[in-house]
Parts: structure tokens; C-alpha cells; sequence
């Protein structure tokens, strides 16, 4: 069940309102502080790279942000899930992966700390862009 | 937390100290600084992260329009990051390959010499 639902306009000026909701969120369910900045970071870059979205097709809806607990009932597997939904016209991930190892292109290094951060990360083009990232959560004790 | 900037001059070099949050929303005032430096004729410049508390790929990309603005004119621009998670974010992307980093200011004051 989802621990926290965002409907946030696309004004990026609240990312980083946006980032504070999500690791106080991740610090109840027990992720711990390393992690925590991790998630940090590839929130933010998913919720940017949704406004931005937003931003270059002229798109005013509200980006919509769902933080989960996810857990297994016997230990295993447990996750916290943060997912982002955008109603911008999507974009292929592998194309994006390739572009962003030049390194002097200033912009689109966003993809590459996503994935190199969280324990999993989905993307979907279905409807504009959805994100999903997984970080594991400690086995409970 | 508000983006702070503040330059002034050590030797030849310009050192830029940056604090704060760098994100989408910040960046753009970091690049504008940027651009007003080495218009101004700033072409050997350190950035000195030490008290940045957050930077994301935006920031990044102002990093790296910097670089290459000041190597239009054979400058040089060198960063000063102890912090372990701002690192880790330049080792995920590959630029500690693009960037000299000190540990200390006064490193990249006499690494650049």
C-alpha cells in the first residue's frame, strides 16, 4: 500500500520539497543513511527529469510521485519503491544510456546515477514515462 | 537550503565557492556565475564544493559547460569534494576522468600551480 501519494505541478522548485517528503518516508521504513542519500539523488533526478518533460511539450498537469513500503510478510525481498508518473511523450532508456556516455554533453546524465543508485530501476513508457526505483530494505530483526 | 556563491582571486587562479543545494532548480544560477566568470576573464577557476549539502545531474552539466568554456580559452577548472557521496556521484557518471578533484583547497591551489 502506498505510504505517500504527490500530485506536484510541474514547477521545479519543488523538487526539492519533493525529495525531503521521500527520505523522511524512507528513514519511517528503515532504510539507512548511506541508502537514504542514494535514494535521494535518484528521486530527484526522476522527478526532474518528469518536469522537464512536462516542461519542453507545455504539459500543466501534475507529475504524480508514490512512495511504497513494500514488504514480503517473511522478511525477504523487501523494498522501499518510490514511483514517478509523468504525462510527457516518454523516451527510450537504452537510446538515453548511449547518449550519456559522451561525457561532454551537459545535459541527460540523470539515467545513469538512476541506475547506478538504486537496486532496481523500471522504466515504462505507457501513457508518458513512469519510474519505478526499488531500494532493498534490511531483513528485519 | 538557498545555492550560495562566492569568487575571489587566490594567485592566479579564481576559486568559486559553491554551497548549498546544486539541483534543476539552482543550477541555472551557478551557470550564469559561471559564464560571468570566465566572460570576465576568469580562465583558471576552482570550484570548491566543500559546502555543498546536495548536486544532481543538472549541476553536473553546469560542471562540464564550465570545463569546456574555460578550455575554449586553455584554461582549466579543478573542483575541491571531500564528500564521499558527492564522489560517488562523479565516479557513477565518469567524470573523475573529466576533472581534476583535491581533497582540500589547498591542494587544488598547488596542483594547478
Amino acid at each position: 500500500m502506498a505510504m505517500v501519494v504527490l500530485r506536484l505541478p510541474p514547477d521545479t522548485q519543488l523538487v526539492g520539497l519533493a525529495r525531503l517528503v521521500v527520505i523522511t518516508a524512507a528513514r519511517d521504513a528503515g532504510l539507512d543513511d548511506e541508502r537514504i542519500e542514494d535514494l535521494r539523488l535518484a528521486v530527484s533526478e526522476a522527478i526532474t527529469n518528469a518536469m522537464l518533460a512536462h516542461s519542453r511539450n507545455g504539459c500543466h498537469e501534475p507529475i504524480s510521485l508514490s512512495v511504497e513500503d513494500l514488504r514480503s510478510g517473511d522478511g525477504t525481498g523487501d523494498a522501499f519503491a518510490v514511483t514517478v508518473q509523468d504525462e510527457g511523450p516518454g523516451f527510450d532508456p537504452e537510446a538515453c544510456a548511449a547518449r550519456e556516455r559522451e561525457w561532454s554533453e551537459e545535459n541527460g546524465l540523470g539515467l545513469t546515477l538512476i541506475k547506478g543508485l538504486a537496486d532496481h530501476a523500471e522504466f515504462v513508457r505507457e501513457g508518458g514515462m513512469r519510474v519505478q526505483l526499488r531500494f532493498d530494505l534490511p531483513a528485519a530483526v | 537550503m538557498e545555492l550560495t556563491l562566492d569568487h575571489r582571486i587566490e594567485g592566479e587562479k579564481t576559486v568559486l565557492e559553491v554551497g548549498g543545494e546544486v539541483d534543476v532548480y539552482t543550477a541555472p544560477k551557478l551557470r550564469e556565475r559561471l559564464v560571468e566568470l570566465v566572460g570576465e576573464g576568469h580562465h583558471d577557476l576552482i570550484v570548491d564544493m566543500t559546502k555543498v549539502e546536495f548536486l544532481d545531474s543538472t549541476g553536473l552539466g553546469v560542471l562540464v559547460g564550465g570545463l569546456k568554456r574555460v578550455r575554449a580559452h586553455d584554461g582549466s577548472l579543478a573542483l575541491v569534494c571531500s564528500q564521499e557521496r558527492i564522489l560517488k556521484i562523479f565516479r557513477i557518471t565518469g567524470l573523475t576522468k573529466v576533472f581534476p578533484i583535491y581533497d582540500t583547497l589547498d591542494e587544488a591551489l598547488q596542483g594547478q600551480a
